[in-house]
């Protein structure tokens, strides 16, 4: 159940020459909380865990194997990223929710219950499976994205602030759900957040972003 | 081909008078277009006068040499056209450009004049300039159209195109849709002369062959040949830049290259 996640001494380059550094291992169902001041890199760590953004040096192990022997799809299937703006496809939510079981990493096959039942707990209308995601509010797509993560059921969650366009209940409900997934899969999550006590409802140890 | 009645040089003096009308129109509504039009009335005769001179001297040497270089002189130019038109770069972009050009119009050039019309010498520069000069023509619209907007889109759908890759997408299956996307537009003009053609315009070379005297049917034959040639070659351009443009810009870590991507300097 789970994975473990080794983030050894990773450095990313920001923009006017400056680096960012972080070092931590992240045991099966325990979460983490990169902290640190706007613009000092968070983000473009969690990029770079997920192997979207280039790093300079270090580099992340999945159960001691690296993404390259893994597999990139592989790998960002197991460790997933959900980025702080929501991207999803023209289309309904439903289409934007079976997509990732189309592709071909996906071991498991889209879960339609699954999908409905983790929508309503989020507070989403019941119909919103057949409308068109593109005309949902910012709210309601990061609800939406943040499901498309939770079907694929990877063994990490990269969270790029998950909550920052929820209202207190629905934040709840996503914590819930996290919570949820934890105890029943043993997934563990990296979370980018300006709450400390969101960081502190989710049992998140804080790990300071560096130069 | 007997009943050509060749142009003298007074009668091109003459056609000239027809360029002082536009001039005139453009003095008398204040349109400001007269010097532009002589700059461009100047370079078409420059232009096209060395063409002409140049092609009578490769036409007049039955050696592959001339021939070839001339179309390396071709190619180029049309490389550097279809990368001028699309509004962002990428490093690279000429060559993935030039390389296209070489393969596909090349290959659908010479596949018309040695399998079809049995052209001999394979490098006769009658047959083997024009045609490869209309297929340049419209691979490099096509081309330039499926480049600029595969560019666009890969820039404008960023996000989406990580979120595909986040959630386990291969660099392939994240790209599809933006490359078929891309090729579709580049072919979009190619398709579109194919279905008015005749009804709404005579195509040039239809139009040279029969005021050159040729039977209107064996010049429609010939046309025949040049359309899908022009469909074949546009839609390898655009496949086959889509393709190179996609080895640039998705890297072996199954990674977006957004970074890649640079706006047009001029």
């Amino acid at each position: 159940m789970g994975a473990r996640l080794c983030v050894e001494d990773l450095r990313v380059a920001l923009d006017p020459g400056r680096v960012a550094r972080s070092h931590f291992t992240l045991e099966p169902g325990a979460r983490c909380a990169l902290a640190g001041p706007s613009g000092s890199g968070k983000t473009t760590l969690l990029r770079a865990i997920a192997q979207l953004t280039p790093a300079a040096s270090g580099r992340v192990l999945l159960d001691d194997a690296a993404p390259e022997a893994l597999g990139y799809p592989a790998f960002r299937r197991r460790v997933v990223y959900v980025g702080q703006r929501p991207a999803l496809a023209a289309g309904t939510v439903e289409a934007n929710l079976a997509a990732p079981f189309s592709y071909r990493t996906a071991s498991n096959a889209f879960d339609r219950d699954a999908a409905r039942r983790h929508l309503e707990a989020l507070r989403l209308p019941t119909d919103v499976l057949a409308r068109t995601a593109r005309e949902l509010s910012v709210g309601e797509q990061q609800r939406v994205a943040f499901v498309r993560a939770l079907l694929v059921a990877p063994d990490v969650f990269l969270l790029d602030e998950p909550t920052s366009a929820l209202d207190p209940d629905a934040e709840a409900a996503l914590e819930g759900l996290l919570d949820a997934d934890r105890d029943a899969r043993g997934s563990s999550a990296v979370i980018v957040t300006h709450q400390t006590a969101q960081a502190e409802r989710l049992g998140a140890a804080r790990v300071e972003v560096g130069a | 081909m007997s009943q050509t009645i060749a142009l003298g040089w007074i009668d091109l003096v003459v056609a000239t008078s027809l360029v002082l009308v536009a001039g005139a129109i453009s003095v008398a509504l204040r349109l400001g277009l007269e010097k532009r039009l002589a700059v461009a009335s100047i370079r078409t005769i420059v232009q096209l006068g060395l063409l002409g001179y140049v092609l009578r001297w490769v036409f007049g040497h039955d050696t592959p040499w001339p021939v070839l270089a001339w179309i390396a002189v071709m190619i180029g130019t049309a490389g550097r056209a279809a990368v001028a038109r699309a509004s962002r770069r990428y490093g690279r972009i000429h060559l993935d450009a030039f390389v296209t050009l070489a393969l596909t119009a090349l290959a659908t050039t010479f596949t018309v004049t040695s399998v079809i019309i049995g052209v001999d010498p394979w490098h006769k520069a009658q047959y083997v300039i024009p045609l490869l000069g209309m297929v340049l023509g419209n691979s490099l619209t096509g081309i330039s159209l499926a480049l600029d907007h595969l560019l666009e889109s890969l820039d404008a759908k960023r996000e989406l195109i990580e979120a595909h890759l986040a959630l386990g997408a291969s660099r392939w299956e994240a790209a599809r849709d933006p490359l078929a996307e891309a090729v579709r537009r580049g072919m979009i003009p190619i398709i579109n002369s194919m279905s008015v053609v005749g009804l709404v315009s005579l195509p040039g070379m239809m139009t040279g062959q029969i005021l050159a005297g040729e039977d209107p049917v064996d010049a429609v034959k010939y046309q025949l040949v040049v359309m899908f040639m022009l469909a074949a070659s546009t839609a390898l351009g655009c496949i086959v830049v889509a393709l190179l443009a996609y080895r640039r810009l998705f890297d072996a870590a199954h990674r977006l290259r957004a970074d890649r991507i640079s706006a047009a300097s001029s």
